[in-house]
């Protein structure tokens, strides 16, 4: 950071106090379910942002473009021929008894071949300035609204430093938004259809549906008619719907396809979708390639699809699965950190050095019995980036959600969501475990 | 080969009216190497624009949406098809080597494949033939123990079921003994409803066994649908609103 900058940034933390007031009067909050109690938290933003040297930005971009397109690459190859498979760069056990893999979906061909429209990147940034790649996230990445908002108001509140610095305007996810969805468009209105009032996100649904020109949609507004998706509206007419940003899980997207328990799906969209009649972003069954196993493989699958070397890398990571690399988790349990892959959110993350003896052991036999059920990395040591704690500058280890969105090219949105831990000992910068989020400013040069 | 002659019906009947009612009907038989499909039609009474559509697994889907109050639904198919049950099918997908909702065995199932696996060597055929032949005495076939939401390891603990249930745990055992499988649903001549009975892959092509007759597939079988399971392959799924909506559904089916 410049000197300047540097001031600048102490003065916009100077109102802090007057932003987060800002923030709550917006309703910037996410909801979180405990014990089957349903509460709404607020975000807590801070007003240090972190900030990326555009040569640092270039290289990100590259990478992320690059991993992305493998991914779609991935996801059509599964879904149709399953060549990797094939040609034995991936075990076939890691795709079927994946909970993301859905026959389902099987031979379905979404519009122009996107699978992954918006993908949420996690990436972190080592002490030696290395970035590594944590985990993608296909299936319905939230967050991009928090920074976006957050940009606003720091505009408002410190708007010199706009003014003098070369912060690439970011207030563009809207327009790239709206683009990609465009491009998964099968004809007709775009909808983004929400499970409701009570969702974690339901903030960041209504934000998006204003600034895309989106109708925001619940699934009794919905109805399939003639293999054609329809918005019932008010006059009692109806509206056809091109294309669905959807923000429900594939499992409750259509009660005659997946789960027939479903209250917030649309019944007969899987086949509106599969004849090609209706965009959904992103495409359902996209969990496969975003499994924390699968994640394993992602740099082979560059190699693979794409024949070049991966730009950024993944944490080193250890599958149990296989011999070698289970006798290294066992022997180094207490220096690894270990992850459930059918959890998400920061649950069922644990770190071996926060076990116990007798925990470790009891760990050593679960991961025996279940090798497929893990992954082990490395802890990176991260960057620490300051933030405002009561007045005080303190370091707290933080990660960037990077947004790439693929439409007719993919293009990384040159913002994210820099999410850090409040707690000094925590590696954990999930919302739901209490962290908190600050705005990243990318340079232009 | 041999050419038939198809009916089935279905009644659905409701104690009120419902209304925006979305259903999908796995019920025309699939052209395939094993079976020509001659003539087909459906109707559907109140009558209803539907569309057609096929799904992963192969099946005729059949998609309509009532919007109207109504308080019955009825379905019917009829034709003619020619089977060739020595000509065999060749639609592969890994899926069906892996377990799934309403095959996944529990420990009693694991615990008797176990004992089971290394009591027959042979060929993959006549491992199938094993398997079924055991099943068939310990299994009771009984209806009204078990119901559409049964599963391999809850029939299996009940030591009863109908072939649905035979279905379920044949497929449970063979994807256990790594033999890919599928359930299939259709009409065969041995039964006054829908049946169900198992493909197994065998390394080159689909091979149909009967668990619940203990006996190979042969011409007197039509198949309706295929899957992983018997969710894959409902004849009938539907959602529909209503203040109260008991349903009462007929089903009857005639090969000749």
């Amino acid at each position: 950071m410049t000197q300047l900058m540097q001031e600048q940034c102490t003065k916009a933390v100077g109102n802090a106090d007057e932003i987060n007031e800002l923030l709550r009067r917006y309703g910037v909050k996410f909801g979180i379910y405990k014990n089957g109690v349903f509460n709404e938290q607020f975000f807590p933003f801070d007003p240090i942002p972190r900030v990326i040297s555009a040569e640092d930005f270039k290289s990100i971009e590259k990478g992320l473009v690059q991993r992305v397109n493998a991914l779609n690459e991935f996801l059509f190859d599964i879904y149709h021929e399953k060549k990797i498979v094939r040609d034995g760069i991936i075990p076939e056990d890691f795709i079927y008894i994946s909970k993301g893999y859905l026959a389902q979906c099987e031979g379905i061909t979404p519009k122009n071949k996107v699978y992954s429209h918006i993908s949420g990147i996690d990436l972190v940034q080592a002490k030696d300035g290395e970035w590594y790649i944590l985990e993608d996230n296909l299936r319905i990445p939230s967050g991009a609204s928090y920074p976006l908002i957050a940009r606003e108001l720091t505009r408002i509140a410190a708007p010199q430093a706009f003014r003098e610095n070369d912060i690439v305007d970011n207030r563009n996810y809207a327009k790239l938004l709206k683009e990609t969805m465009e491009n998964a468009n099968c004809g007709g209105i775009r909808a983004i259809l929400t499970p409701g009032r009570y969702n974690a996100a339901y903030f960041e649904h209504s934000y998006l549906a204003e600034h895309t020109g989106s109708v925001l949609v619940q699934n009794d507004e919905l109805f399939v008619e003639d293999n054609i998706l329809y918005h019932r509206t008010y006059s009692g007419g109806k509206t056809r719907i091109g294309v669905l940003y959807r923000r429900i899980a594939d499992e409750y997207l259509d009660p005659l396809n997946f789960l027939p328990e479903s209250l917030i799906g649309i019944p007969n969209l899987m086949e509106v979708y599969r004849s090609g009649n209706v965009g959904i972003i992103n495409a359902p069954g996209n969990g496969v390639a975003d499994d924390k196993g699968i994640y394993y493989f992602v740099p082979k699958m560059i190699k693979y699809y794409l024949d070049e070397e991966p730009i950024l890398h993944n944490a080193p990571t250890y599958l149990p699965f296989y011999e070698d690399d289970m006798k290294y988790v066992l022997d180094n349990l207490e220096k690894l950190v270990i992850k459930d892959v059918a959890e998400a959110g920061g649950y069922g993350v644990v770190f071996g050095n926060d076990l116990t003896k007798e925990k470790l052991e009891e760990f050593r036999r679960t991961i025996i019995a279940e090798p497929r059920r893990f992954i082990a990395q490395e802890v990176i040591d991260f960057l620490d980036l300051p933030i405002l704690d009561n007045g005080e500058t303190v370091m707290r280890k933080a990660d960037l959600r990077a947004f790439v969105l693929t439409g007719e090219i993919t293009k990384v949105w040159a913002s994210g969501l820099t999410r850090f831990s409040r707690n000094p000992d925590s590696f954990v910068v999930n919302s739901s475990q209490g962290g908190g989020f600050k705005d990243t400013w990318v340079l232009s040069r | 080969m041999k050419r038939m002659n198809f009916y089935f019906s279905t009644k659905l009947t409701f104690d009120d009216y419902v209304h925006d009612h979305s259903f999908a009907l796995r019920i025309m038989p699939p052209e395939s190497t094993s079976q020509h499909i001659l003539s087909c039609s459906l109707n559907i009474s109140p009558y209803v624009p539907t569309q057609q559509t096929v799904d992963a697994f192969g099946n005729n889907v059949t998609a309509g949406y009532l919007r109207d109050d109504h308080r019955y639904l009825d379905f019917e198919i009829k034709g003619t098809a020619e089977v060739d049950s020595v000509k065999h099918r060749t639609d592969y997908m890994p899926c069906y080597l892996y377990q799934s909702e309403y095959t996944a065995p529990d420990d009693e199932l694991r615990k008797f494949y176990a004992e089971l696996k290394d009591r027959y060597i042979g060929s993959v055929s006549d491992r199938v033939a094993f398997f079924s032949d055991i099943l068939s005495d310990i299994i009771d076939y009984k209806k009204g123990v078990t119901d559409i939401s049964t599963t391999a390891a809850q029939a299996f603990e009940l030591k009863a079921g109908v072939c649905q249930d035979f279905s379920h745990i044949l497929i449970s055992l063979l994807r256990m003994d790594g033999i890919a499988a599928r359930y299939i649903a259709g009409l065969a001549f041995c039964d006054g409803e829908t049946h169900s009975w198992v493909e197994y892959w065998t390394g080159d092509h689909w091979e149909g066994i009967d668990p619940a007759n203990n006996c190979a597939v042969n011409d007197d079988y039509l198949v309706i649908s295929q899957g992983r399971d018997f969710r894959d392959c409902a004849i009938d799924r539907g959602v529909m609103f209503g203040k109260y909506t008991k349903q009462l559904q007929l089903v009857r089916s005639v090969l000749s």
